[in-house]
């Protein structure tokens, strides 16, 4: 039996669907990511699990018991918010410690959580600052340690990094998925960041819309994409109108040039389909057993490990990844060049 | 078109100066904000150092301070400042009960309320103290309350009158507070940490509001401190407002000096809102993300 169980959630504001019928299973101990953009509905699932809004029908089930309609100070659920939501009025160590007082424990089991919690999140020498002597990364570690220290069921992440530098979100990332594994703790996670969900998460659910369009891991959401919109969301990805479809040969022409892709039975087709491959798929040159596609450069952007490539191929326009080799000098503008992908890595859509 | 062209330069000094008349501008900007500066000082302060001076001159052609010591002397000015300060001080009470609970829930949950509650909260510039005191002693004067039959319930319906009053103040203090603090984040950090609606306002709202909290108290202490119309109506020459009014009508020298005592009273109450005010900015600013 799951940890945690939302069976056929729905949420309406005022006739409009924010959510609907949303049903996902959480092992204890797992870390899963709810990821979308903007107005997907990720946001309104996690503060239903807390118990900030109601769900307009469904049921959730927190390890075995329905709290559904359970008000949030009764559901031992810890929440980590973007805006970090740490009491000014109190220091690092009373607000680390707000949650125990609140259930009256005594003053040494505070003392003694309130130590570990420090430690865990390394700053045992801030225990007597005021939230606004830290800096953002500090505050939301100590907002992860005011949520661990009541010792919830779940922990709730609601896009904790947003509001902090490139630099120092990499870094909590990592402490946030040490934390969560050094604990064992149930997660669940919301980020518009793609990066962000797969590098931390068991499972990834993509929304959209309200509604769930694919649940898997990292590794399934990126490979395999069920739907259209993940495979645009996450990653990059070319989408290039084709002509003569063969589905029974598994081939179609690309700009006038033949190509072979992989088809699965259970994809579904839409009405003008397309062929869809990832930019870093491609590889200079006519490369054997792979299609290849003679283009015109358009532009090249240089990245560090990265070096895209805009390639023109009778009329049509796609992105190029290729790794940067210290050896090999990357193709220049208006180059003709030939470049080569395997029939594994594209597919229809 | 030779004209148009001779006006061109005019056209770019004006929009664009040489260095030498952007440095004068700005002196001469300069030396304007001083000039004005000065007038409103002025403005602000000969009345008061007039009244000063005036107050210090109750011995024939000697400055001394008889005026201040027959005040502080006078019984009945330590019994009328006593018990405003003791109506100050429920009316805060009453203000603060009334106006951070409903104000926090209007941020929380009706924001859409909040024009409504901040018109309703200005009401009383608007309704002159007479018509509310006059509707308070035809409604409590009969059945079935008869609050102005006894001094307690004459001092009930001063506070309440009071409170009346010193909304404005009050709600626009402490809706300014919550403005400065991410509420909602805060009451469900609280309430994901098991708090309950108790909790949540005496330990996270309050404690944050302190600043608010005390503008909107010390402006309510000095508007029940001076106020007349409805303390000379319910309690008379009992509160310190009309005790003013009388004196300033019977003792010329003793109510200038207490209209310095009323200033400096108001002044040290600001004195220490500056003081419990300092550091206290930048951490409910930090708090605000």
């Amino acid at each position: 039996m799951a940890f945690l169980t939302l069976t056929d959630i729905s949420k309406y504001f005022g006739g409009v669907a924010a959510v609907e019928r949303f049903n996902l299973d959480v092992e204890k101990g797992e870390f899963v990511s709810f990821l979308g953009p903007s107005g997907c509905g990720k946001t309104t699932t996690l503060r239903m699990i807390a118990g900030f809004e109601l769900p307009s029908s469904g049921t959730i089930l927190l390890d075995s018991e329905d709290v559904t309609y359970k008000a949030p100070n009764q559901r031992n659920v810890g929440m980590v918010f973007q805006s970090y939501a740490l009491f000014p009025n109190l220091t690092v160590g009373q607000n680390i410690g707000f949650g125990l007082q609140v259930r009256k424990e005594n003053e040494a089991v505070i003392k003694a959580r309130v130590d570990e919690m420090l430690g865990l999140i390394h700053l045992e020498q801030h225990q007597n600052k005021y939230p606004y002597q830290l800096s953002g990364g500090q505050q939301q570690r100590v907002a992860l340690a005011r949520a661990l220290a009541i010792q919830p069921r779940v922990l709730l992440l609601d896009e904790p990094l947003s509001a902090l530098d490139a630099k120092i979100r990499v870094e909590l990332r990592l402490e946030i998925r040490r934390i969560q594994q050094a604990l064992g703790i149930t997660t669940v996670y919301v980020t518009h960041d793609q990066e962000e969900a797969l590098s931390l998460s068991d499972r990834v659910v993509v929304m959209s819309q309200g509604r769930m369009e694919q649940v898997g891991t990292p590794f399934e959401i990126y490979n395999y994409p069920r739907t259209q919109f993940v495979a645009q969301f996450v990653g990059q990805l070319n989408l290039l109108p084709i002509t003569g479809l063969d589905l029974a040969a598994e081939t179609c022409l690309l700009a006038g040039q033949t190509v072979q892709f992989e088809h699965h039975q259970s994809r579904q087709l839409s009405e003008a389909p397309r062929l869809a491959i990832r930019p870093e798929e491609f590889r200079l040159g006519a490369l054997e057993g792979c299609n290849v596609l003679s283009g015109r450069v358009e532009t090249v952007m240089f990245l560090g490990a990265v070096v895209r490539l805009r390639v023109e191929v009778g009329g049509l326009l796609f992105s190029a990844d290729l790794f940067n080799e210290r050896n090999i000098t990357p193709p220049r503008v208006g180059e003709q060049i030939e470049i080569s992908f395997p029939v594994h890595a594209c597919w229809l859509t | 078109m030779a004209a148009a062209m001779s006006f061109l330069p005019n056209l770019r000094n004006l929009f664009f100066p040489p260095a030498s008349s952007q440095a004068k501008d700005r002196g001469s900007k300069r030396g304007a904000s001083w000039f004005w500066m000065a007038v409103g000082v002025l403005y602000f302060v000969l009345p008061l150092v007039a009244t000063f001076d005036f107050s210090l001159r109750a011995r024939k052609g000697v400055l001394s301070f008889l005026a201040y010591e027959r005040v502080f002397k006078d019984p009945a000015f330590w019994k009328t400042f006593i018990f405003s300060l003791e109506m100050a001080f429920f009316t805060i009470l009453v203000s603060l009960l009334l106006v951070v609970p409903t104000a926090y829930w209007i941020r929380l949950r009706l924001p859409k309320l909040r024009v409504i509650v901040e018109f309703i909260s200005m009401l009383p510039f608007v309704i002159p103290a007479i018509v509310l005191v006059f509707g308070f002693i035809r409604v409590f004067s009969g059945a079935p309350f008869f609050l102005t039959n006894t001094s307690f319930g004459t001092n009930v319906l001063l506070v309440a009158g009071y409170t009346v009053l010193a909304l404005p103040y009050m709600f626009r203090a402490v809706d300014t507070g919550l403005a400065a603090i991410d509420v909602r984040s805060l009451t469900e950090a609280a309430q994901s940490l098991g708090a309950g609606w108790g909790t949540i306002l005496f330990k996270i709202i309050f404690p944050n509001l302190r600043v608010a909290i005390l503008s909107g108290a010390f402006l309510t202490l000095a508007t029940v401190i001076g106020e007349f119309t409805i303390a000379s109506f319910l309690v008379g020459i009992n509160a310190f407002g009309p005790y003013m009014s009388l004196i300033g009508q019977n003792k010329t020298y003793e109510s200038s000096s207490l209209a310095i005592i009323s200033f400096m009273l108001t002044w040290a109450f600001m004195g220490l809102l500056q003081f419990l005010n300092r550091g206290q900015a930048s951490s409910s600013l930090a708090g605000a993300h």
